[in-house]
């Protein structure tokens, strides 16, 4: 793996953002009777959420009683979501999901209160396996091994179509 | 909105573009890395929008039964007519209605904005899937990843000519209703195979895609042009070879 290293912008995120806290209170209020517990919960998650992007992967921590720690490989993602409700939107937030090759559905890693998710997004992307390093495009007359490629391509056709037609 | 490629045969009557606007919604999405002359953005096929109408008329249909049904009793009020209950029953009769009205109209302005604010962008290297008004959901996936392809689609969506094209990434679980982030789905386009025709075609250029083994590598890379020129002297010398016998033939 080519570890280069990773923009500063992206490398400086290491907090959620306070608009996640808004919406956490807002999501604990839709909850009702179980609001006492999940601001509660919600305000420990917001508290103790970490963030670090290294130059192989994303580690992301939260909880206190229940701590969790996750790392995943920039190479290892399968697919990148970006998602947003409208009262994310207003809040200017949304969510980045990560899906790796594991056998659940859910997202393995789900980046919120980023406020430049789409930065954030574009960085994933790049480090993402197929993203960066283009495989040759059927036609590349731009160098001697294409063209002779095209060549012989072009040659194969010919003795086929002869060939086919000494069949008929 | 000004978009990447909006729909001319759609268009955003004032009130859309206000709701639009109140939720939020961003502009048409931006295209992934790729080179620019591969980009190609799919929109869902006119008869989808006719296909979400119709979803929509028969799910309101059955709302509007459970609605009736609730109102017998109300009507029956109504008509017994003793001093307060009257007016009483009218009200909810009103309210009843109002509400079944009010779901009505944005159940199928949201169907009517989530058929016009869909993007499927396919790139050389990677594909992007945008879609949603309340929940908007933007995947992009590199066909580096992608494990297999489907092409689905109901009686009624064949009638119309439409299909789903679903993208699959590694990974699992979940039904089938409910969007997992696996899969990207090109929901409701007319051009399906078209679709697939060229996804399997890019995918043919990542030997290395899916989780399998790689295909042994061909003539590029170290020691390309050799081995290039080597080819097309082998394929010549069978050209003249296959000229020859088919010149002998005749």
């Amino acid at each position: 793996m080519t570890a280069e290293p990773v923009p500063a912008h992206i490398a400086s995120i290491v907090r959620p953002s306070p608009p996640l806290w808004k919406y956490y209170v807002l999501r604990a209020i839709a909850s009702t009777i179980l609001f006492p517990v999940t601001l509660l919960l919600l305000y420990l998650r917001y508290h103790t959420m970490r963030y670090r992007f290294d130059a192989e992967g994303i580690h992301m921590r939260w909880g206190i009683l229940l701590r969790r720690e996750v790392m995943l490989n920039y190479s290892r993602i399968q697919d990148i979501q970006l998602r947003s409700n409208f009262v994310e939107r207003w809040l200017g937030l949304a969510r980045i999901e990560i899906q790796t090759a594991s056998g659940s559905a859910g997202a393995q890693m789900t980046l919120e209160g980023l406020l430049n998710f789409v930065e954030v997004r574009d960085f994933l992307y790049s480090r993402m396996r197929g993203a960066r390093h283009a495989i040759p495009a059927p036609v590349t007359t731009d160098s001697l091994a294409g063209v002779l490629s095209e060549v012989a391509q072009e040659l194969r056709l010919v003795r086929q179509a002869i060939e086919e037609r000494r069949r008929v | 909105m000004t978009g990447l490629s909006t729909d001319l045969d759609f268009q955003l009557s004032g009130l859309e573009r206000w709701l639009l606007g109140l939720l939020s919604v961003p502009e048409a999405p931006e295209p992934p890395d790729g080179s620019p002359d591969s980009i190609q953005v799919f929109r869902a096929g006119r008869k989808y929008y006719l296909w979400s109408v119709l979803m929509w008329a028969a799910a309101i249909t059955a709302v509007g039964f459970v609605f009736l049904s609730a109102s017998i009793p109300l009507l029956a009020a109504i008509g017994r007519g003793s001093g307060w209950v009257e007016p009483l029953a009218g009200a909810a009769l009103v309210a009843l209605w109002s509400v079944f009205a009010g779901v009505a109209g944005v159940t199928f302005l949201s169907r009517r904005l989530n058929y016009g604010l869909r993007w499927y962008i396919v790139t050389d290297r990677s594909l992007r899937i945008r879609s949603g008004i309340f929940q908007i959901n933007e995947l992009t996936m590199t066909y580096s990843n992608i494990q297999e392809i489907r092409v689905t689609s109901g009686p009624l969506q064949q009638a119309l000519g439409i299909a789903d094209v679903e993208v699959q990434a590694a990974g699992g679980g979940g039904d089938r209703q409910h969007q997992s982030g696996h899969t990207g789905r090109f929901s409701g386009v007319s051009n399906a195979n078209e679709i697939r025709d060229l996804i399997v075609d890019r995918l043919r250029h990542y030997r290395d895609s899916g989780l399998g083994e790689a295909a042994p590598s061909q003539a590029h890379g170290e020691g390309g042009e050799l081995a290039a020129a080597r080819e097309a002297l082998e394929q010549a010398r069978a050209l003249r070879a296959a000229v020859t016998r088919s010149l002998q033939g005749s």
